[in-house]
């Protein structure tokens, strides 16, 4: 199910943008402040599976009309390829290919030093060896046979980030796993209220990254575990770079697959730090909420639409909910709850759909485990509702704890 | 409502008031089997003491008295027909004869039996209700932590221990082992300087996530019993040992292991008897089967005094199980198996001069208990600091339930400006279940 909805929507997006989701607030890209732009069309890596991924999620902050700037295909004539940056808040780069015409590259560079802002994502950090000012935009890059004449190795080592020039190859990476990240600048605005370590999902740990580094922060480190064929480094995983005015965040995680399932790409960890970044990029600040699902320190999170469930999908999902089965949909809707009860009218409205649905056709079993929600969050609104379930035999116990809960008196 | 069954037993070890108690006391009721093999102690002197809960957890305990030349054990009370007769059988077999006497239901237990002290390990619904019963009856009291499920039962413990004059000991026996004691001691004496941080490693959650099914009630378990205040709910083969992964019953690891770490971290700061003032903790729960606790959390609390702790699953912290108190001169790691470290090893080294604080010194937990009853001193971890240590953990568990960070004030222990929060001090009762008095 899960894979047709991803094959529907990869579809879909892939026919231009069609939006699908019309419940999904995030997508009303008319009123987003900020405008982007992904500049894609060639590259190792799918990029026709990452696009799509890329500009939906930057789509669901809120804050971006996203437009995609498609070079022609490898080999080709690229002299027409002049996507005109300035235009834009925000150009993320997910292209690795073919030399950009010379006017492309100037523009880019003056976009940049003029305060531009830049996403540099993954395969991104491979392209363009040769050419020196976008590798002071990208701070560390890889493969492409760079080595030590490209710059130093980035690595935390004792407490702290260390620039290692030792001679050896630029780029490489160990077998997918999932693998955790640590915060090494927990007070950058992109990293503030994030765990200090949280598990990201399958994906490619890129290690031995080298370049000229200049004003380059990591933000958060990986162990790149030989184990797993990796360097047995603590390697960069996010970074910020500056260039000129401009600021650029750099994301080395959210390999895309060709096939339909996109560990890396679904994981809340990349998905929340690209937005994250991507809005420090364009404006300097941070306003988006950490959201209550973040992956923890050995606990995957994963959106498999590439944004949070609304409200009336979680509640459906619910509705065949046995004891014994996973429990993946009850958690959707304590996350939930938990992300918005703001103890006013946002939960207000929340808590009269879940008295609907507690008068709907769920199962005893879901109905139960709304009751222990409600008696958790709860107010007199519900009492009616409970005594009513109070008359049904499989549901009447949660509903007497749930009313006796929300009317208890501590004090006493 | 009873009054007139107890007497005032402390007479017998005559140390305690002598008027007023014997008037109306009847003879006690010496067990038989306290004439019998062991002359070593003579039998006015010896407690006894009973059990309420023989599981595995009573069991331990049951033994670790029983092998003590001056305690007597005579009752054992278990809603499971197995567990009680097997603590009979065991009570019978050290004292060579078939006089240990059994209960189903605590009340009758708590009627009958005309004894000094009593075990009680229970699954941690019960705590509050027998606990408040057990010390009306005016029982010292083996209490096993966490003191109690919700802070308002605590509160309630410690009200009845109080009122009744009854000595109260905690199952926290880290408390009573020498590496523990001389961690706390240097901390508290500033070897490490002024600590600003501590980070407590507690066990990770790792309950087995199959489906349990709904299947018959084993003989002779009284499951309804069992439930006791908790929701009615069908048997699903989640009774013994499984309890600790339901939150009807439990807070799960966190709530097992706060009367052991989070009370050695406040006892090496002198915060055992106060709390936190901010909690703010995260939690993520099985993702497959019926169990509905933290597998892994992490709770931040700050103190009045500045410091902060960061009890979490022991991977989440660089040091792993036990205590790590950090300071402006150094750390101090504790752990079980003797394990204690310093970030440098001469802290370890240091003496503690007779001018400086000297914490309470019991180097047997249990017969710290029996010292108390004759001595009616306060044991090593009486309910008023348990309560102190099961609250944090339990403030932490109310964090993550609302997603909320939570404001508390240790000195009224009330939480601040979050009506919703605060009623998860407290939880409901099934009828007919009532803490005595309330």
């Amino acid at each position: 199910m899960k894979k047709l909805i991803f094959s529907f929507l990869m579809l879909a997006l892939m026919a231009g943008g069609i939006f699908l989701l019309p419940s999904c607030k995030q997508n009303q890209a008319g009123k987003a402040p900020y405008k982007a732009l992904i500049v894609t069309g060639q590259n190792n890596h799918e990029w026709k599976a990452s696009t799509p991924i890329l500009k939906q999620i930057l789509e669901n902050s809120g804050l971006f009309a996203v437009e995609v700037a498609q070079s022609p295909e490898g080999g080709k004539d690229m002299s027409n390829f002049k996507p005109v940056f300035t235009k834009y808040n925000l150009v993320v780069l997910d292209y690795n290919g073919d030399a950009w015409p010379a006017e492309t590259q100037k523009n880019f560079e003056s976009y940049v030093a003029g305060g531009g802002g830049v996403v540099v994502y993954h395969a991104a950090d491979n392209a363009f060896r040769e050419w020196k000012e976008y590798n002071k935009i990208i701070g560390l890059g890889g493969w492409g046979d760079r080595n030590e004449s490209d710059g130093p190795y980035v690595r935390w080592r004792d407490g702290q980030i260390v620039r290692d020039t030792i001679a050896g190859r630029g780029g490489s990476h160990g077998r997918q796993h999932p693998f955790r990240v640590t915060t090494r600048e927990p007070e950058h605005p992109i990293m503030k209220g994030l765990p200090a370590n949280w598990l990201h999902s399958m994906d490619e740990l890129y290690s031995e990254l080298r370049g000229p580094a200049e004003n380059l922060t990591v933000l958060a480190t990986a162990w790149s575990d030989s184990a797993k064929g990796g360097t047995h480094q603590h390697e960069p995983i996010l970074m910020t770079v500056g260039y000129g005015k401009g600021r650029i965040f750099h994301t080395v995680i959210g390999h895309a697959m060709g096939d339909s399932t996109q560990p890396a790409m679904e994981c809340v960890g990349f998905i929340v730090t690209l937005q994250r970044g991507a809005e420090w990029a364009a404006t300097g600040n941070v306003t988006q909420a950490v959201p209550y699902d973040f992956p923890q320190f050995n606990t995957e999170s994963k959106w498999s639409l590439f944004r949070p469930l609304e409200f009336e999908e979680i509640l459906a999902n619910l509705k065949n909910y046995q004891p014994g089965d996973t429990r993946y949909n009850l958690q959707d809707l304590t996350n939930y709850i938990r992300n918005n009860n703001d103890g006013g009218e946002k939960y207000a409205k929340l808590e009269t759909a879940l008295l609907r649905y507690l008068q709907g056709t769920g199962t005893a079993a879901s109905k139960n485990f709304i009751l222990k929600e409600l008696s958790i969050h709860g107010t007199d609104k519900a009492l009616p509702v409970l005594k009513k379930l109070e008359k049904d035999e499989e549901t009447k116990e949660m509903a007497r704890f749930a009313s006796e809960r929300i009317t208890l008196q501590y004090s006493n | 409502m009873s009054e007139p069954k107890k007497i005032d037993r402390r007479n017998f070890f005559g140390k305690m008031a002598v008027g007023a108690g014997a008037a109306i006391t009847l003879p006690y009721i010496i067990p038989s089997s306290a004439l019998g093999k062991d002359g070593a102690v003579a039998p006015s002197n010896r407690v006894v003491m009973g059990l309420i809960g023989s599981g595995s957890m009573g069991t331990g305990d049951m033994h670790e008295f029983m092998g003590k030349p001056d305690v007597q054990m005579v009752a054992a009370c278990d809603v499971d027909k197995q567990h009680r007769e097997s603590a009979k059988a065991a009570m019978d077999a050290k004292y060579g004869n078939s006089d240990a006497r059994i209960y189903s239901d605590y009340r009758e237990f708590l009627a009958q039996e005309k004894i000094d002290a009593v075990i009680l390990a229970l699954p941690d619904q019960w705590h509050g209700i027998i606990a408040v019963a057990a010390a009306n009856a005016k029982l010292d009291i083996y209490g096993q932590k966490p003191l109690a499920r919700t802070i308002w039962e605590g509160k309630k413990i410690i009200e009845a221990v109080e009122k009744n004059n009854v000595i109260w000991q905690t199952g926290s026996w880290q408390r009573s082992e020498a590496h523990f004691h001389r961690a706390c001691e240097l901390v508290i004496n500033g070897r490490i300087g002024k600590v600003s941080f501590v980070e407590v490693g507690l066990p990770d959650g790792s309950p087995t996530y199959s489906a349990h099914p709904v299947q018959p009630v084993p003989e002779g378990l009284d499951w309804d019993m069992w439930l006791g205040p908790a929701p009615s709910a069908p048997y699903r083969g989640v009774c013994h040992w499984d309890w600790r992964w339901i939150l009807d019953y439990s807070g799960g690891q966190l709530t097992d292991w706060a009367g052991h770490h989070i009370d050695i971290a406040h006892w090496g700061l002198g915060l055992d008897r106060t709390g936190p003032i901010e909690i703010d903790a995260r939690g993520v729960y099985p993702r497959d089967g019926i169990f509905d606790v933290p597998v892994e959390y992490s709770i931040h609390a700050k103190y009045a005094n500045g410091i902060e702790m960061h009890y979490a699953n022991a991977r989440q912290v660089p040091h792993g199980m036990g205590v790590c108190w950090y300071g402006d001169k150094g750390w101090i790691h504790v752990d079980r198996g003797e394990r204690l470290f310093a970030s440098d090893p001469k802290i370890l080294e240091e003496k503690i001069g007779d001018n400086e604080i000297k914490l309470y010194r019991s180097l047997n937990h249990t017969q710290n208990l029996i010292d108390c009853i004759r001595s009616r001193e306060e044991t090593i971890t009486p309910c008023q600091v348990a309560h102190r240590s099961i609250s944090a953990a339990l403030l932490g568990e109310i964090s993550m339930l609302t997603g909320r960070k939570i404001k508390w004030n240790p000195d009224t222990q009330e939480i601040i400006d979050d009506p919703m929060a605060s009623r998860l001090l407290r939880r409901p009762f099934r009828t007919p279940w009532k803490l005595e008095g309330n």
